[in-house]
């Protein structure tokens, strides 16, 4: 029975927590530009997400350690530096877009320019982590981040023709525009499968105290929660293709985002996106900002658990201190949001590599996973996702050069 | 037991079970006649910095002089006390009184306990 909840608050939170402004943005401009036609690409992120996912939470149920960790005790400490110099210029950048995502949503409602926001926002962001703990942050953040199923109501009300979308589910070419489109595509991907998700939920599995007996918890909350999240961004895609293509409109500016919902739900639909885009941002900062703190935290073998008083773990406090003052700073000197988002997504695809060639040897290594080492299936899946992002770190600047724009 | 990859960069763990830092470097002990064994785990940044560039050696050295955060960085630990067991390596000292937790304290002292409701 307690399982069964812990497996349902989990499910909810992966849910909750799904949506942010990448996501939001990248299958915004996909419906925008090319109606139903990328709706494959969000489903293969979500697919490599949950396999992803799935192994770094059955790696941390096991072996009782993270992803960092095992990877700098396996890869050793100057890969793991080497790694975490990459990834953490990345996620700060994302981090930067999701602030931003916060402030903007907060302009929406408010008419104040989204720079203003960015002070009070960060200092939010830090108080929150700086008192809250763990499951404070994580259920919190994700039960109120259910407003984002709105999205899917408003796909439902538009009645879009289901048959078209599910052509979408299979990839084609678009006649024109090719650069562009494979410029979306590689974006959705660096938006879906993006690093910080995949060690902060083996963070999070450590944080819980999860052991054996959540191997199946764990399979079921990471192919149900992140099915059901992908569903939701599919639904951002099927809205705006009926929202923005009939009107012409690219998605090249924030202003255009609350757009979205008005159709389905008139002036509700303006609050209601505000709501969504701010506190699924809100989320997400406060996960990219633990991550960051926990990858330096574990990669060094400091003390580091948000449950414990600051003064406990001074060196973990200070790094999110510092990583969310860098974050806002991203904001406070005007950087357009819309644009850091689509370039730190695009920035995500190009370095997965890094990130996801340690999962092929630690997750058939015995001495961490024991009897639950990777099958034939889940290997072949790692292997396909490396080669996939071997291929988009090469075509990642190329694409933003020609297709950026 | 295999010392690179078994505990080179593991997880050490103290008496009372708290995380304080990572294997960052092993010494050997080479003495005529007798075959090389293991004497001490290094733990500390000057380790740490030395894997990376002895020019970064140098400068975590001279800040933590400066900052006058540990004089005996790196901190040895006798491999008497030393426990390798799996993917962890536990050791027989207590944390809070060796030196791995001198900049922790440091900043526990001068920065973040100085923040209220810390």
């Amino acid at each position: 029975m307690k399982k069964a909840l812990e497996i349902a608050l989990g499910i909810v939170t992966s849910v909750g927590g799904f949506l942010e402004i990448g996501s939001i943005t990248t299958a915004a401009q996909g419906g925008a530009s090319f109606r139903f036609q990328l709706i494959w690409a969000i489903l293969l992120g979500g697919l490599c997400l949950i396999f992803l996912v799935e192994q770094s939470g059955r790696l941390a149920a096991v072996s009782r350690h993270t992803i960092t960790d095992a990877i700098r005790e396996r890869f050793g400490f100057n890969y793991f530096i080497f790694l975490l110099i990459i990834l953490s210029l990345v996620i700060l950048l994302v981090l930067g877009a999701e602030i931003g995502g916060v402030c903007v949503a907060l302009e929406f409602i408010t008419g104040v320019g989204f720079q203003w926001w960015a002070v009070p926002v960060a200092l939010l962001i830090w108080l929150i982590i700086w008192k809250g703990t763990f499951s404070f942050i994580e259920d919190g953040a994700s039960i109120l981040g259910l407003v984002t199923v709105c999205f899917l109501v408003a796909a439902i009300v538009l009645h879009p023709p289901w048959k078209e979308v599910a052509h979408g589910a299979l990839p084609t070419l678009p006649a024109s525009d090719k650069a562009h489109y494979w410029f979306i595509v590689v974006s959705i991907l660096g938006a879906s499968i993006s690093p910080y998700l995949m060690f902060f939920y083996s963070s999070g599995a450590v944080e819980d105290k999860w052991d054996e007996s959540y191997i199946n918890a764990n399979r079921a909350i990471s192919v149900l929660g992140m099915s059901f999240g992908t569903v939701l961004s599919v639904a951002v895609l099927i809205v705006s293709a009926l929202v923005y293509l009939p009107r012409g409109i690219q998605v090249e500016h924030y202003s255009q985002l609350p757009l979205m919902l008005i159709d389905a739900f008139g002036y509700w639909g303006f609050i209601l996106f505000a709501a969504s885009l701010g506190i699924a941002c809100l989320g997400a900062t406060l996960e990219i900002t633990l991550e960051i703190a926990y990858m330096v935290a574990q990669g060094f073998g400091w003390n580091w658990s948000e449950n414990q008083r600051p003064r406990e773990e001074a060196r973990f406090s200070l790094v999110y201190t510092v990583i969310i003052i860098l974050g806002a700073l991203l904001v406070v000197v005007g950087i357009d949001p819309l644009k850091l988002t689509i370039f730190s997504m695009a920035l995500t695809a190009a370095t997965l590599p890094v990130a996801i060639v340690p999962f092929l040897f630690l997750m058939n290594d015995e001495a961490y996973m024991h009897e639950h080492r990777n099958g034939f299936l889940s290997n072949a899946v790692v292997i396909f996702i490396i080669g996939m992002t071997f291929v988009l770190a090469v075509v990642t600047i190329p694409l933003e050069i020609f297709g950026g724009g | 037991m295999e010392l690179i990859r078994d505990c080179l960069d593991k997880q050490l763990i103290d008496r009372n079970g708290r995380k304080m830092g990572k294997a960052d470097g092993l010494v050997m002990l080479i003495e005529e006649g007798k075959r090389p064994r293991v004497a001490f785990i290094e733990v500390g940044g000057v380790t740490q910095a030395r894997r990376l560039h002895t020019r970064l050696a140098k400068l975590v050295a001279s800040l933590s002089k400066r900052f006058k955060v540990d004089e005996s960085d790196p901190y040895r630990i006798p491999w008497s006390k030393v426990v390798v067991s799996g993917i962890d390596v536990t050791v027989n000292v207590d944390a809070e009184e060796t030196p791995a937790l001198a900049w922790e304290k440091w900043l526990r002292k001068n920065v973040i306990g100085k923040i209220p409701g810390a």
